[in-house]
């Protein structure tokens, strides 16, 4: 008898866990703002515009969904736009990075020619 | 008994609820394949270990509940997830090459800086000691140029030459001359002696030989006259080897007179024979008439 209370209760508990809790995602949505807006502060726009776009779509999408408390869904979005705005930023750092070692490269390249020029000169 | 059925019950309801068909999920193999090209290129284990990591525990979930039969939309939000999470790694792994890249190449960009700074300042020095050589050639240069200057007036003073508006003029007097005649006396030679030293010694220096006479005479004769004596300093110059063409003869006759023609003094004065020297460049400013 107290056995079988225990496992229906681990059972929903289990259930409960396995398929999500249903609480509103509000946490979820705040966070998942703050990294779209980190991002976009970065340059996303420039460096990650695809990445960026999809993941204001996702949020808003889970916006409506947590308006119509449909908060599985608005959760799953939520965090399907804060993987695509992580994307964004890193893609944004790593480009910005990608383009300084261009620059600097070129830079050396270009100071390196300098030389050249003027030991051909003298 | 009553609980046994409501356990029953809720054992059917996990099952409905998160149960699936165990066949293949495209979006789950998208992941996985793309999770495992990443996890083969060496620069994401090296750079972004952790964020890889994060990668493979999102394929794991959405594998493992793929493999509990979980609910399609889980499996699948699960491995897209994992799919982006991939892609972050990638990222990741860039922005740490990049910023290696960075640190690596500052130090060469400062090697190089300090290579230019080296060489402008090698060519600074060799152009200083030019200047130096420069100024040096330039002192010694002013320096002989000035001795010559002081040679050319020992000279000319050797020569009892004046200097004039026109340069420097010498006069040789009638008495050098045979009376009426072109001819030198021997008298002059000593003055044409000094005058073909003085050209010799410098060969930059050209003359205008200027022959004159008194008003006696018709004109035509006196400006042969002048001629013919201006000549004579001439032959006597080229024969002891100046140039010709470094030497201007003219005869003016009657005309220039230096004195009155009214006393037999004043004549003597104009009968004569002037010899202008050049400048440095071999010009002589032509007589005002």
């Amino acid at each position: 008898m107290e056995t079988a209370k225990v496992t229906l209760i681990i059972t929903v508990l289990a259930f409960l866990t396995a398929c999500g809790s249903t609480n509103p995602p509000t946490q979820k949505l705040t966070e998942t703002q703050m990294v779209i807006n980190q991002a976009e502060q970065i340059g996303a726009g420039d460096y990650a515009p695809l990445e960026i776009r999809e993941a204001r779509r996702k949020l808003d999408e889970a916006r409506r969904a947590y308006d119509r408390k449909d908060y599985k869904v608005a959760a799953m979005l939520a965090e399907k736009a804060r993987v695509d705005a992580e994307l964004a930023q890193m893609k944004t750092l790593s480009g910005k990075s990608q383009k300084a070692v261009h620059e600097l490269r070129e830079g050396i390249r270009l100071l390196k020619e300098e030389i050249q020029q003027r030991e051909n000169r003298n | 008994m009553k609980t046994q059925i409501l356990l029953i019950i809720a054992m059917i309801v996990v099952l409905s609820a998160c149960g699936g068909p165990p066949a293949n999920n495209p979006l789950l193999d998208t992941a996985r394949s793309e999770f495992e090209i990443a996890q083969k290129d060496s620069s994401i284990a090296v750079f972004a270990p952790v964020a890889l990591k994060e990668a493979e525990e999102e394929l794991m979930r959405s594998t493992s509940l793929w493999e509990a039969k979980a609910d399609k939309v889980l499996v699948e939000h699960h491995a897209y997830l994992a799919k982006q999470k991939t892609a972050i790694a990638k990222e990741t792994a860039n922005l740490n090459v990049a910023q290696m890249q960075i640190e690596r190449a500052e130090p060469e960009r400062q090697q190089v800086l300090i290579n230019i700074r080296r060489a402008d300042a090698e060519r600074a020095e060799a152009r200083a000691i030019a200047a130096l050589e420069e100024a040096q050639r330039e002192r010694s240069e002013a320096e002989r140029a000035r001795q010559r200057a002081e040679e050319l007036t020992q000279r000319v003073n050797e020569l009892e030459a004046e200097r004039t508006e026109r340069g420097l003029v010498l006069t040789l007097g009638d008495v050098l001359f045979d009376f009426d005649q072109a001819g030198l006396k021997t008298g002059a030679m000593r003055t044409v002696e000094n005058l073909s030293d003085f050209m010799k010694e410098y060969p930059e220096r050209k003359i205008m030989i200027e022959g004159f006479t008194d008003s006696i005479g018709s004109d035509w004769y006196n400006e042969e006259l002048s001629r013919k004596r201006a000549d004579s300093v001439r032959k006597a110059l080229v024969d002891r080897g100046v140039a010709g063409n470094r030497i201007q003869i003219v005869g003016y006759g009657k005309r220039f007179s230096v004195a009155s023609n009214q006393t037999e003094a004043g004549r003597q004065q104009n009968r004569r024979v002037e010899v202008i020297i050049s400048d440095v460049n071999g010009n002589i400013p032509e007589r005002r008439i």
